[in-house]
């Protein structure tokens, strides 16, 4: 059993245990969206404190991109009955080229967490506007984001907040205000949800805002967690983050997302981290610090274990190939993965885990991994080219250059027998009878996407 | 169209070699053939209602005066309701259902059907008519326990967005879960067949697992197998697949097209598992038309083209579809004009062979627990029917003890 203490307790590199590669690529992965070649040289070279710092802090966005992301975002470019594919590949481009994927990333924790579809919410631009409330809080305080979601005008319309009456409430966001995004089940009971639905009635929408229209509200008692008053939503929300369970639950939540899928941890070892995020009044940001410094993070059991979600496939992908990539097409390919931003399954979101992966999601990862590294594809090709990448990283034999790619996307965790196939295809591919028409350099670049192509579909690099 | 030689010939393990796991060769590629005499050859279509469906507006209790003050705007009148017997009807979005009940005595209703301290989060109650357990941690499914015992090939038809059920977890082999057979192909970018035949050497032919692998990498490598396996074995069926009777245009209706084209092209498929999602009507449900009669409407017809379809081919008395959702929903609406979380809701069973008739009392509306209708039948009970007298399981191992099968199919 893991001492808790040292398990939390910031990682220190020894030489048993030193500051490598390896490492680099999991915090990039985990933090982020993945790392490029010369994003790991410098984490190897600056070592271990100043890569977690930069990390974690992030940098400030350029000018332009936030300029550029923002005109995009507004209502003007992206009006209310936007196509879907715009939101999410809106999105995408923002993980793309973000100087802080750290926030990014926790953005789509939280959207996944409140997990709210523009398939029913119909409007961009409410879809927009959670974003930005998520976005601002991701790194910040739960308490002000899950009070505030209460009245987030997507959320209203998702879970029909905004049609519930006084005189018959409607119960669902009060249900999913326990049971998915505060407590989980087994922390209250029915009544509590019946009472708490009183609470959230009155909510509507004006002018894009969602307010709370004292009239229609049920301003009677209620009784909830054995608490009574006459409480509002933002009342509820308290009384869920003053729940004992509360902390817990995100806590759970978080060390499945940022530590390990492979495990449930035991409560022993939640339990101090929950006490410190409470203490904290719920700093998502200093917690998430100190998972990602802590030795447990960086510890052989956390390391691959977790399976990549479609959107860290497509952009860990596209990020280590340097390249540029549509994120309209990036966005409609996800779909077939099975993640569509602004649009999750259902209020519990993605399962995650083994479940991203199936037989035809598993045929879509692989189909979409060629589609970014062959000429033949239009949507990607030209545009994430395994040669130029090659040839900027001055790779002039086969041997370095399969070494290479196996350094680049799985800082060599494959084993031997993967380098030997993939230096046997090289070899074949060299034999093969190509059309008379086709130029040396052809040839050469065929074989080099081909086999990056092939390095993408090592089970390894599955895992995240 | 293809013949059982052509699949015979087009799945034989070429390709994949010696990496092929003994599990695999004896599951998936030595399924008994349908017309290998002495075979048990039953196909289960098992059709998941996501998100609770509204059983008092699908199997209405149109004699009950309480029915129509419970539900003053979304009640669906007396006159409408498609009649199965004197006190109850069909909503009249099933009109097609309602036919193959009483013209071809093909549809089995089971009524009031749910399980003790009814769970009201989707979440939870998915997973337990899924695991058909109401233990605290639910890791395998019915199906993928029965599949332990009769390891036949099955398939999840899936959206784009919809993961593998828990339902199937637990099976000696993933169960595949497929969109399309368009989609289900893994493609190379190559010039000549000896570099297709290279490159597709070094994708299937991943290291075999020891017992250091640790297991997220080795259920990765063991899905990619199975994939690329079925991915070959499904290269063979034919691209054109014209069915006896027109189907629908639903999601639905193209996924039970797609079982039909696979139970028809022989290659022993005997399980698939279909969702359609939408029915959690917290607001704006509608009475006889609106959101909830367009749901009924997609689930009525797709099911009895798919029906009708088999019937054409020979399939009929092979056939059972089999209908659930995780929960109905509350008796009385509220002020958003639907219904919120509730409790026991009818089954629907539809096949040549199954008993048809409406099985189990209506739930009382004069005995609600909390505003929700009480269980007369336990669901593990119409799961006990299934597996023992459809699948050939025993059924006791799965559901548990005392849960006596209903009797749902012809004798």
């Amino acid at each position: 059993m893991l001492d808790p203490k040292l398990a939390w307790a910031p990682f220190a590199p020894t030489p048993q245990n030193p500051w490598d590669r390896a490492k680099v690529g999991h915090l990039y992965r985990r933090a982020g969206f993945g790392a490029t070649a010369s994003e790991l040289d410098a984490g190897v070279k600056d070592g271990h404190a100043k890569t977690l710092d930069r990390v974690l802090n992030g940098a400030p966005e350029s000018e332009d991109f936030t300029r550029t992301s923002d005109f995009m975002a507004s209502e003007r470019s992206m009006p209310p009955g936007a196509p879907q594919g715009r939101l999410s590949a809106w999105w995408l481009d923002r993980m793309l080229k973000t100087r802080h994927p750290l926030r990014e990333k926790l953005t789509l924790f939280w959207h996944n967490h409140f997990a709210t579809s523009n398939a029913k919410v119909q409007n961009a631009c409410f879809m927009l506007t959670q974003y930005r409330l998520i976005q601002s809080h991701a790194l910040g305080s739960f308490r002000e984001l899950l009070t505030k979601m209460g009245s987030d005008p997507a959320m209203l319309v998702w879970l029909d907040t905004n049609t519930s009456t006084k005189a018959a409430p409607n119960e669902n966001y009060a249900r999913e205000v326990m049971e998915l995004f505060s407590l989980g089940v087994g922390n209250y009971t029915e009544a509590d949800i019946r009472q708490a639905a009183r609470a959230f009635t009155g909510y509507e929408i004006k002018d894009g805002k969602g307010t709370l229209n004292r009239r229609q509200h049920d301003t009677s008692e209620k009784e909830v967690f054995g608490k009574k008053g006459k409480f509002t939503g933002e009342d509820i929300a308290k009384l869920c983050l003053d729940h004992d369970a509360c902390a817990r639950f995100i806590v759970r939540k978080l060390y499945r997302f940022l530590i390990s899928e492979a495990d449930t941890p035991d409560a022993k070892l939640i339990d101090p981290l929950a006490e410190q995020y409470r203490k904290s009044d719920f700093d998502t940001g200093k917690f998430v610090a100190t998972m990602l410094r802590s030795n447990l993070f960086f510890a052989s059991s956390s390391y691959r274990a977790k399976i990549k979600s479609p959107v860290e496939f497509a952009i860990g992908t596209v990020r280590a190939l340097e390249g540029v990539a549509g994120t309209l097409p990036l966005a409609e390919a996800l779909e077939g993965l099975g993640q569509v931003l602004f649009a999750p399954p259902s209020v519990k979101g993605w399962d995650g885990g083994e479940a991203w992966l199936n037989a035809q999601t598993l045929l879509g990862r692989n189909n979409l991994a060629l589609a970014i590294t062959s000429t033949e594809d239009a949507r990607f090709g030209s545009r994430c080219d395994p040669g130029q990448l090659a040839a900027k990283h001055d790779i002039a034999t086969d041997a370095k250059l399969v070494d290479f790619l196996l350094g680049l996307f799985l800082q060599g965790d494959a084993p031997q027998g993967a380098r030997t196939k993939l230096l046997d295809y090289l070899k074949t591919a060299k034999g093969v009878k190509y059309p008379a028409y086709w130029s040396d350099d052809d040839v050469a670049n065929h074989r080099k996407r081909a086999v990056t192509h092939l390095v993408l579909t090592l089970p390894e690099y599955q895992l995240n | 169209m293809t013949t059982r030689r052509d699949f015979l010939r087009d799945s034989s393990l070429l390709g994949f070699g010696a990496t092929v796991p003994a599990f695999l060769g004896r599951t998936a590629y030595s399924a008994p053939l349908a017309a290998k005499p002495g075979a048990r050859d039953t196909v289960l279509v098992v059709v998941q209602l996501t998100g609770g469906n509204d059983g008092l507006n699908t199997v209405v209790p149109f004699t009950n005066a309480d029915y129509y003050k419970l539900r003053p705007t979304i009640a669906v009148a007396k006159d409408q309701v498609k009649k199965l017997t004197d006190d109850v009807g069909l909503h009249p979005a099933m009109g097609a259902l309602a036919k193959l009940y009483t013209d071809d005595s093909a549809v089995c209703v089971v009524q009031g059907v749910g399980y003790p301290n009814p769970s009201q989060s989707h979440f939870r109650s998915m997973d337990v008519w899924h695991a058909a357990s109401t233990a605290e941690t639910l890791t395998a499914g019915w199906l993928g326990t029965a599949l332990k015992k009769q390891p036949v090939p099955g398939f999840h038809l899936a959206s784009g967005n919809e993961t593998s059920p828990l339902a199937l977890a637990g099976a000696p082999v993933r169960v595949p879960s497929i969109t399309s057979l368009d989609d289900f192909k893994l493609k190379m970018v190559s010039v000549t067949g000896a570099d297709a035949a290279a490159q597709k050497n070094v994708i299937t032919s991943s290291a075999p697992s020891t017992s250091e692998t640790p297991a997220l990498l080795d259920f990765v490598a063991r899905t990619q197998m199975n994939t690329y396996a079925s991915s070959e074995k499904l290269a063979s069926i034919g691209k054109n697949y014209t069915p006896k009777v027109p189907y629908p245009t639903s999601a639905l209706a193209n996924k039970l097209k797609l079982a039909a084209q696979l139970i028809d092209a022989g290659i022993g498929t005997r399980l698939f598992y279909v969702s359609i999602d939408g029915f959690d009507t917290h607001a704006g449900q509608g009475g006889a038309t609106g959101a909830h009669a367009n749901l009924l409407t997609q689930v009525s017809e797709a099911i009895s083209a798919f029906y009708r379809d088999m019937v054409g081919r020979g399939h009929g008395k092979r056939l059972c579809v089999m209908t659930f959702s995780e929960f109905g929903r509350r008796a009385y609406e509220n002020g958003s004009k639907g219904t919120d979380h509730g409790a026991s809701a009818p089954m629907f069973l539809v096949g040549g062979n199954v008993k048809s008739g409406v099985v189990g009392d209506h739930p009382s509306l004069k005995g609600l627990k909390e505003g929700n209708l009480v269980h007369g039948t336990d669901f593990r009970q119409v799961y006990a029917a299934v597996l023992d007298r459809w699948l050939d399981v025993d059924s006791k191992p799965i559901v548990g003890d005392g849960f006596k099968a209903v009797e749902v199919f012809a004798k």
